[in-house]
């Protein structure tokens, strides 16, 4: 059991960083990112691509490191002057033009094939790495949530025009905190990459970004430590209701289901009673000439 | 004095008699991960009745050596993260020495890593990518490999009298480790490939990726698939008015979409042997139990994977370096619901007996065996 609580741990810390990264980006800044797996398969793939040829770990987590942002750029300066909704569509379709490519290039991605990464050499290594990975994000998410940077963003979240009458310049601003996010989604994907011991295409789905979203509405937008306890109960949810299957005598393929649908109802009945999350964004009262 | 010793001495006894009898009876638990959720479902409950109806003969039988055999059945949602979830619990919680999987190879390889990590053993229902040949000692396939089973079908196109041949698969292992063979095979009897449609699975429609082939007439299209995908497929084929015979590795797990358009049109390379003998029977039960015609090959396969673990078990011992050891050993005499077995030294079924089947009014015929 000890060993499936340090794995546990272990999934969970890994989304929480996720869940964190993109509370950056939608909780905080208002950028709706729906192609939120994207840096993650980016830090899977530079440490499947590096291993594979042959180089040492931290050569694909350095990669993935220095990529990562550059990606946030490319795929975020274009959509610059254009509303909420093309972000929306742009980082989707970023998402999938990045799997798409690592599947149909298998001499150098391996293709449908995959690649496989070195495991961590245990799982206590993998446990503490990921934790580490966590606090480390979760201590720069909270300096940014309360740096004047960080009220800067909500500005930018709540009023774009607003900012910019400020003298800010809000694509600066943005491009900034999505750089820093990405980072910390690539970082948890090299952990995931080095964790599962395999990176292939069908793990970067739009379903895993839907999920990372479900884990921040779910918590509470803007709120760090409720976007961590969405991602917690998101992982938890999946995890605990296969024991909960196991003790229901069914048809294996209806507990399947009934374990999924239950799974959403949960979710559902939680956005009608509790829309803003769990831990939602505290009101902030600040003495501009004090800060 | 002697009297209650006696019957102390007796009451000793009967307790300790019935504690080994409750240990014998003590169930081994197996572990199945399988997508009963997300894609390809069918497929994949197919399998895990068919595991199912072997351990209900199993059990039937007296079980391991006394021990009924306790399936638990997780889902993996057709997702590489719930399918290490699921393997997880089994191999730590659940403590199950060997599981049963059915899914592609970007689930099956992360749990093989997981089983060889902790000293456990996976059997594959369904996948054939090349790298699940690097786990010999931790994951065997009952499934035989692609290039086998691909190759027949590139030599059946080319028997067929067809010089030219477009193929389409969808883009995976399965899909492009059967074009590649099949079209090996195919070319090397003199046929020519003129296109090859690697298509991304889940889209509403493939007209795009298909178009190009109603300028290339091709004499045959090569193709594999599943679920709704395959039906897809032939819609949109059927659609652009591209009037090929098709030939198709596992032509039973493609989802017909016009069976009076298709019929005498498919045919194709599937796992044989199931007519008779085990088969058979698997079939008989599998109706009786779950009021079901419609059956594929993974009902078998799941069948065999159960039985020769259990086999392992009986002979060799329950725990999984026993099962590692003893299965290679058992296989050899093992005749199966799937036909006979033939592992390499890795673990990976290869010569497996083969059928060659064509579509008829509704249903699929064999009109030819390779055993």
């Amino acid at each position: 059991m000890i060993d499936f609580a340090i794995y546990s741990v272990t999934v969970i810390a890994i989304w929480s960083v996720l869940a964190l990264s993109l509370n950056l980006q939608f909780g905080m800044t208002g950028l709706v990112n729906f192609g939120q797996i994207l840096p993650f398969a980016i830090g899977s793939y530079a440490a499947g691509i590096g291993a594979s040829l042959g180089y040492p770990w931290w050569v694909g987590a350095t990669a993935a490191l220095i990529f990562a942002p550059l990606f946030s750029l490319a795929v975020i300066l274009p959509a610059q002057r254009l509303s909420q909704d093309y972000w929306a569509l742009i980082t989707l379709g970023a998402a999938e033009i990045f799997r798409l490519t690592m599947l149909n290039t298998p001499s150098f991605a391996g293709g449908a094939d995959g690649l496989n990464v070195p495991r961590f050499g245990d799982s206590l290594t993998a446990l503490y790495v990921s934790l580490g990975l966590l606090a480390v994000s979760f201590f720069f998410a909270e300096r940014v949530s309360r740096s004047p940077f960080g009220r800067m963003l909500r500005v930018l979240r709540e009023d774009e025009v607003l900012a910019s009458t400020l003298g800010r310049n809000p694509i600066r601003y943005q491009a900034s905190i999505s750089a820093a996010a990405w980072i910390m989604a690539a970082a948890a994907g090299v952990a995931y990459g080095h964790f599962s011991g395999y990176v292939a295409p069908t793990s970067f789905t739009v379903t895993e970004t839907f999920i990372i979203w479900t884990a921040v509405i779910l918590g509470g937008p803007g709120r760090n430590i409720g976007v961590v306890c969405g991602a917690i109960i998101i992982q938890l949810l999946g995890v605990s209701s296969r024991f909960v299957a196991q003790w229901v005598d069914l048809p294996s393929d209806l507990i399947a289901n009934l374990r999924l649908a239950s799974f959403g109802l949960i979710l559902v009945v939680m956005f009608i009673y509790r829309p803003q999350g769990l831990i939602p964004e505290a009101r902030e009262v600040h003495d501009a000439e004090r800060d | 004095m002697r009297s209650w010793l006696s019957i102390t001495l007796a009451g000793a006894l009967a307790t300790a008699g019935m504690l080994s009898v409750a240990q014998a009876a003590d169930p081994i638990p197996v572990g199945v991960i399988a997508n009963l959720t997300g894609q390809d479902v069918k497929t994949s409950l197919q399998m895990t009745r068919g595991v199912e109806l072997a351990a209900d003969d199993i059990n039937a039988a007296g079980g391991i050596n006394g021990q009924p055999i306790k399936l638990i059945v997780e889902d993996s949602e057709y997702r590489a993260q719930e399918a290490l979830n699921a393997a997880t619990k089994l191999y730590t919680v659940d403590k199950v020495e060997a599981a049963i999987m059915f899914g592609g190879s970007s689930l099956m390889i992360p749990v093989a890593q997981l089983a060889k990590e902790q000293g456990k053993v996976l059997i594959n229902t369904s996948s054939s990518s090349p790298k699940l040949g690097e786990y010999p000692g931790t994951l065997f396939s009952i499934l035989p490999l692609d290039d086998i089973l691909a190759k027949d079908l590139g030599n059946l196109v080319a028997e067929s009298g067809a010089k030219t041949a477009a193929v389409i698969v969808p883009n995976n292992a399965f899909g492009l480790g059967v074009a590649e063979a099949a079209a090996a095979a195919f070319k090397a009897k003199g046929g020519t490939i003129v296109e090859t449609v690697a298509y991304t699975e889940g889209q509403p429609n493939y007209r795009a990726d298909i178009q190009v082939l109603a300028s290339k007439k091709p004499d045959a299209i090569i193709t594999c698939g599943y679920g709704d995908d395959s039906r897809t497929i032939l819609r949109t084929v059927r659609e652009l008015g591209i009037d090929a015979p098709w030939y198709a590795a596992y032509p039973s797990i493609l989802e017909v979409e016009n069976p009076e358009w298709m019929n005498g049109k498919l045919s194709g390379v599937d796992n044989g042997g199931y007519a008779q003998g085990v088969g058979k029977a698997v079939l008989d039960k599998y109706k009786a139990k779950y009021k079901e015609d419609d059956i594929l090959a993974h009902v078998y396969y799941g069948y065999d994977a159960m039985m020769v673990l259990a086999e392992a078990m009986k002979k060799g011992g329950t725990d999984a370096a026993s099962i590692a050891k003893t299965m290679p050993e058992v296989v050899k005499s093992y005749e199966g619901a799937s036909g006979k077995i033939v592992w390499d030294d890795r673990g990976q079924r290869i010569d497996p007996p083969l059928d060659i089947i064509t579509y008829k009014d509704g249903k699929f015929e064999t009109t030819g065996t390779k055993n």
